[in-house]
């Protein structure tokens, strides 16, 4: 199954904007890393949506 | 009454999400003392731009502050609490909330490739924007899109300074928001953009782009440091206590709807929850109405001022380009003092009487 956060690193700040409006919980920010549980998220969008540096892209499942 | 302090960051303090913007307090309110190397610039006034260029100036004892380095700031205040007796561990992040019996007993927290559970009477969380264990517990802290300011921000050397935060409106650049420029120095100065988290436009692009549109202010300007992150400029939120467990600062939404400032209100909240947690202490009993005393001070002293300046977002956020130009041309530096201080009446009569079209947009305000 095709992962449903995709985060370019290189764009990432760690800023947590990401895990500030995740509606689900699925994400967290361990220091460097934002780690997202694929079980939780539901691939809403929100957090592409609020990343200030467009550093998100989610892919709905099909 | 032992403390632990969990920092999910290694070095309290870094990275930095924040303008770092703090209004003047005595060290007798804020209970704490700030040390000289914390304070990046002291801070005289604040001016307001129109998006034509125009600009009103704010020069009043209220207005009086300091622009922080959070960086020491912040482990200055981990330092003071070692000295208090705190148990201090950074690096330490909270994974989970544990429970017990129903009730929150305690966190479950990884630190150095360890999973550590800790149990506690009391847990307070602290957590800023992401609130993760509060929303576990139970709290509506979750932030949404309409209620967030999404900011970019630069830490910027060779940008000409003066004691001011200068703040610029424009719904073209910063729509439901604007760029900052809060000044940590003679020519060092944090150059950042907040915009409505709704409206679709890209942080980091409309801030280079406000930058390149004022080369007499950023000719010589480069960035030191990328900044970032989301800010609630909406209500606190509904509670915050339950039993065991409070919520204070960024993590309870107590943020300043208008300029999205939190760490003076962080702080008075800090205070008032160590109170209440002190007096649950010295009875043994961590219950919500125990606890509540800390909610019920700070809804009475803070919130509805708060509240009044979540009205005034809310009628800010529906001005055009025009309207903002008319605006600041239309009133004087004593008028934007009358509004900031929540005395909408006069300011609002002398502009609508000027553009009746702006009745329905401020209207709301009086």
């Amino acid at each position: 199954m095709t992962q449903k956060f995709g985060l370019d690193p290189s764009k990432c700040i760690y800023c947590a904007g990401c895990v500030s409006v995740c509606p689900v919980l699925a994400l967290t920010l361990n220091e460097t890393k934002i780690v997202c549980d694929e079980g939780k998220c539901i691939a809403c969008g929100i957090c592409e949506k609020g990343c200030p540096v467009a550093a998100i892209k989610i892919t709905k499942p099909k | 009454m032992k403390v632990l302090l969990l920092d999910k960051k290694k070095e309290i303090g870094t990275p930095v999400r924040c303008g770092e913007g703090v209004a003047e307090h005595s060290e007798a309110e804020l209970g704490i003392k700030v040390l000289p190397s914390a304070i990046a610039s002291k801070i005289v006034g604040a001016r307001v731009f129109a998006p034509n260029g125009k600009s009103l100036c704010l020069k009043t004892a209220a207005t009086h502050g300091y622009v922080l380095e959070r960086k020491l700031f912040d482990k200055h205040l981990a330092m003071d609490a070692v000295r208090a007796g705190a148990h201090v561990l950074p690096h330490a992040l909270a994974l989970s909330l544990l429970k017990k019996e129903g009730r929150p007993s305690g966190v479950k927290v990884l630190h150095m490739g360890e999973e550590i559970e800790f149990h506690a009477p009391l847990i307070v969380s602290a957590e800023g924007m992401e609130a993760r264990i509060a929303r576990e517990a139970g709290f509506d802290a979750k932030a949404t899109l309409y209620d967030v300011d999404t900011c970019f921000e630069y830490e910027m050397a060779g940008v000409s300074c003066e004691p001011y935060i200068d703040l610029y409106f424009s719904t073209r650049v910063a729509n439901r928001g604007y760029v900052w420029i809060f000044p940590k120095g003679k020519d060092v100065a944090n150059v950042g953009i907040g915009i409505g988290g709704s409206v679709g436009q890209n942080p980091k692009a409309q801030l280079d782009l406000f930058i390149a549109e004022h080369p007499e202010l950023f000719k010589r300007a480069q960035p030191v440091e990328y900044k970032g992150g989301l800010i609630s400029v909406g209500a606190p939120i509904n509670e915050f206590v339950k039993d065991n467990f409070m919520v204070i600062g960024t993590a309870a939404h107590q943020v300043d709807p208008i300029h999205g400032g939190g760490i003076g209100l962080a702080i008075e909240a800090g205070n008032m929850a160590a109170e209440a947690a002190a007096e649950a202490f010295s009875k043994g009993d961590y219950s919500k109405k125990k606890l509540f005393s800390y909610e019920e001070k700070w809804r009475k002293q803070r919130g509805p001022k708060l509240a009044k300046r979540l009205v005034l977002r809310k009628v800010l956020e529906k001005m055009s380009d025009d309207d903002w130009n008319y605006l600041i041309n239309s009133i004087n530096d004593a008028d934007l003092e009358k509004v900031l201080a929540g005395d909408f009446k006069p300011v609002v009569a002398k502009v609508v009487l000027g553009r009746p079209t702006l009745l329905k947009v401020l209207s709301a305000l009086v």
